[in-house]
């Protein structure tokens, strides 16, 4: 076996063991919430009777460990059960939603990289003067911006003054500008923030002197530069591209996007465990594959950097 | 089951239905043959027109007997039919049956149906078609969350093709109005096993409707074309497109941004200015769905009558109504709203601190110390009014402490007689309009977890009154014994009594004709384009 592929193999072991303790801390905590589930999927108006049925249905009536149980065997059988609510298939029903989050949140790290970057790297490089100033604040400006004030502010101002763009949905491109902006503003501020910093320390480097003294263009001189900033950088953008698959939830509320983020709050209020765990399993599942992606993709920007012996 | 004067009211119910339902129905049937066609002058189907609805929750389900929320039924509804339906005044009219009648001893109804009517797949629908619907609401193998109406069915019996009888375990003068609700909505039985159906399921509803249903796209969109052989009057519009828009400032800067025509809830914080807004037509239609704070009357000292008075004299609701809830609700002057069958006007507790405080005192009350329990987001305005009542109360020397809670917990609280909360705000609606559902909430038969009386409040004598009123067939001695409930319920004061909601609405001031049903429900089908 490659060094490449054991080192693929032990991290993605780890990965199986990360998911089972997810999956037990998650049955725990949603049984943890407080209020009857079952009162609230079978209704108000529902008969005691109805609610048992409930109870029953869900295997609530279980003990934990049992639920534990079952949940793992149905997950190495492929299945994350069935809505209590819907009443379908929850790999269906995530299936079905999360294409949209993912592309909502692939936007969103785009708009973040290119505009943080592009930021950062001029902030650096015409350090204390007006670009600079302008940069910082709107660094600060995205990131103490509320998602859900800077939502509806651009639908005021792209919907209903200019009427350029529809208010919400998933209809076509048009849909996606605004929330990729509102989702993409964050990353952007916290991109180029840490763009800005590590640029100007590589700046100062002994080499990047040398290839000025050699009189090249200054963007030559900031290319060799940006590309050994790069490896912060990168790691910010991964990072970032988690906590948009969560920070989806509010865009997604504002702009009427059917992703995943609308899906987990509606079956967190509905009480709809199997929904809750699947959608929980599923995000942690992809922020682990993201974690590997992000640490594979060090060592194809900077080749000094090896994973494995 | 026999009632305490089985004598008397057999009399009764013989003697009333022949004149008082005969010309009802009379009534009743030239009623929906003009309702459209006049009343409403809708010019003729368009081709193409689409009428975009924004609504604030995405649906869980589209099978009639499974729903659970009115924004479903609402968007069911376009596509099924019922036997009978609500009026915008909220009594029962002709749809599918034509008219109806009830035995003498009560125990069957009778429904005839409308003949040369077909389903949108081309099933046509038939007494035997009724009756494969509506079996499934007793057969127990479907789950029926609002099914509790059906109760007293025993078998359903397609007498010929437009003749459909039901009999009863015992006689039942609710059935009719339940029989108006989305759950009793009939749907063609080939489709049951078509498209994804399967009879336990229903997830593509094909029904006799003025628009079929087409498309769902979860979390965004629900779409209906409009049927062209209909049975009925042809509405205007080809399409109807309701948009699943969770956020209200977002639904209405829809309205606004004139992609939506028409949208639910707006944010009604924003009322004042909709109102004033001259491309925007606002409506206020009453509902069904009384607002109220229920008190736990087995904590001491609201076992005492005068302390829950007190309570009703101490909050000033119409001030709460102008400043906090900018007038999205009419104020309750009866245990019932005005929408149900049976309501009549008690009275008010006009706010009146002093008096409040001289009940306090000859109760004995000193240094009250409550909680005051609220959801967020559940009512309008809620934890926003409790924030209000907790102000009043404190002005009459009760230190009322509100606490918010997520719906789930709050659910499961309010069911416990040792809550950690004396007070708690909730919402009840009887979608069938039926004043029975309404007095669930006063009866010691229906105190958790049998029921949602959770003021645990029970009477002897309303009670019996109510065990009676369930079985009277004879409208008018029924609605005498309902209005004395509610003269005493008001009296006894399990409840600070607030307000009933509105469906607040509000649509494109260039269209007309958007109406309503008074059980939380809008209407688009007499809506068109102003001329």
């Amino acid at each position: 076996m490659s060094g490449f592929s054991a080192y693929l193999v032990r991290r993605l072991a780890a990965a199986v063991i990360t998911l089972l303790g997810v999956v037990l801390v998650m049955v725990l905590l949603v049984r943890a919430l407080p209020g009857d589930a079952a009162r609230v999927i079978a209704g108000l108006q529902a008969t005691p009777e109805q609610v048992e049925q409930v109870r029953q249905s869900l295997g609530l009536d279980q003990p934990v460990p049992v639920q534990y149980w079952r949940y793992v065997v149905n997950l190495a059988e492929g299945s994350l059960g069935t809505s209590a609510r819907f009443g379908t298939s929850v790999l269906a029903e995530i299936g079905h939603r999360l294409p949209y989050t993912i592309a909502l949140a692939v936007c969103g790290t785009f708009f973040g990289a290119i505009f943080g970057i592009a930021l950062g790297v001029l902030a650096a490089t015409h350090k204390g003067r007006w670009v600079d100033a302008v940069g910082s604040m709107l660094g600060v400006a995205g990131i103490s911006m509320p998602v859900y004030w800077l939502g509806i502010l651009l639908i005021v101002l792209f919907s209903v003054q200019l009427r350029w763009l529809p208010i919400g949905g998933a209809e076509g491109l048009a849909s996606l500008v605004m929330p990729t902006i509102t989702l993409g503003v964050f990353s952007m501020a916290v991109v180029s923030r840490m763009t800005r910093s590590t640029m100007l320390d590589t700046l100062d480097q002994d080499y990047v002197r040398t290839v000025r003294a050699k009189g090249v263009a200054e963007w030559i001189a900031v290319r060799h530069a940006l590309r050994n900033a790069f490896i912060p950088i990168l790691t910010v953008i991964g990072l970032q591209f988690g906590t948009l698959l969560g920070g989806a939830v509010l865009t997604e509320t504002v702009f009427s996007w059917p992703g995943i983020g609308q899906l987990l709050v509606q079956s967190i209020n509905n009480r709809d465990f199997p929904l809750v765990q699947g959608i929980v399993f599923v995000f942690a599942a992809m922020f682990i594959v993201l974690n590997i992606v992000t640490d594979l993709l060090y060592s194809v920007v900077d080749p000094r950097v090896r994973l494995f012996r | 089951m026999s009632t305490s004067h089985p004598q008397s009211s057999q009399a009764t119910v013989s003697r009333r239905p022949r004149t008082g339902l005969a010309a009802t129905l009379m009534f009743a049937v030239a009623m929906s043959v003009t309702a459209y066609a006049s009343a409403q002058g809708t010019p003729a189907p368009s081709p193409n027109a689409t009428l975009t609805i924004g609504i604030g929750v995405d649906l869980d389900t589209v099978d009639p007997a499974q729903q659970t929320t009115t924004t479903v039924q609402n968007v069911i509804d376009y596509g099924l039919e019922k036997l009978v339906a609500f009026d915008t005044q909220g009594k029962i009219k002709p749809l599918l049956a034509t008219s109806w009648e009830t035995s003498k001893d009560g125990l069957t109804l009778t429904l005839h149906l409308r003949e040369g009517v077909k389903f949108h797949d081309g099933t046509p629908f038939n007494a035997e078609a009724a009756a494969f619907s509506l079996e499934r609401l007793i057969s127990g193998k479907v789950k029926v969350p609002i099914g509790a109406g059906f109760k007293s069915i025993k078998s359903i019996e397609a007498v010929n093709p437009s003749t459909l009888a039901i009999h009863l375990k015992n006689p039942d003068p609710n059935l009719l109005p339940n029989l108006s609700i989305t759950t009793a909505s009939i749907f063609s039985p080939t489709s049951a096993t078509k498209e994804g159906n399967t009879p336990t399921n229903i997830v593509h509803p094909v029904g006799t409707g003025p628009y079929q249903f087409t498309r769902w796209n979860k979390g965004s969109e629900v779409v209906y074309t409009r049927v062209d052989d209909y049975w009925g009057a042809k509405p205007y519009y080809k399409t109807v497109s309701f948009k699943v828009i969770p956020e209200a400032n977002s639904r209405e800067a829809g309205l606004l941004a004139g992609q939506l025509d028409v949208i639910m809830n707006p944010p009604v914080t924003d009322l004042t200015a909709l109102s004033s807004n001259p491309a925007v037509k606002l409506i206020k239609a009453p509902s069904d769905r009384s607002v109220f704070i229920a008190i736990n009357v087995t904590k001491p000292p609201f076992d005492n009558e005068k302390v829950r008075q007190a309570l009703n004299y101490a909050v000033d609701k119409d001030s709460i109504i102008k400043n906090v809830m900018f007038d999205a609700v009419n104020p309750m002057d009866s245990p019932f709203p005005s929408s149900l069958t049976g309501y009549c006007k008690v009275g008010s507790y006009k706010y009146d601190p002093a008096k409040a405080k001289q009940l306090l005192a000859e109760a004995g009350v000193k240094n009250l110390k409550v909680t005051l329990a609220t959801p967020t987001g559940r009512y309008i305005q809620d934890s926003q009014f409790a924030q209000a009542v907790s102000g009043y109360l404190r002005k009459v020397g009760i230190e009322a402490n509100v606490r918010t809670m997520d719906w789930p917990s709050y659910v499961s609280g309010m069911q416990q007689k040792d809550a950690p909360f004396e007070l708690h705000v909730l919402g009840w609606a009887p979608g069938a309009l039926d004043g029975p559902t309404q007095l669930q909430m006063f009866t010691g038969a229906t105190m958790p977890p049998k029921g949602l009386n959770t003021s645990f409040f029970s009477d002897p004598a309303i009670d019996k009154l109510t065990a009676e009123a369930a079985l009277n067939l004879d409208d008018a001695s029924r609605n005498q014994q309902l209005c004395q409930i509610q003269k005493d319920v008001w009296q006894k004061a399990p409840w600070i009594f607030l307000w009933s909601q509105t469906l607040v609405l509000a649509h494109n001031a260039k269209i007309t004709g958007v109406s309503y049903v008074p059980n939380e429900k809008f209407e688009t089908l007499g809506a068109h384009p102003k001329p």
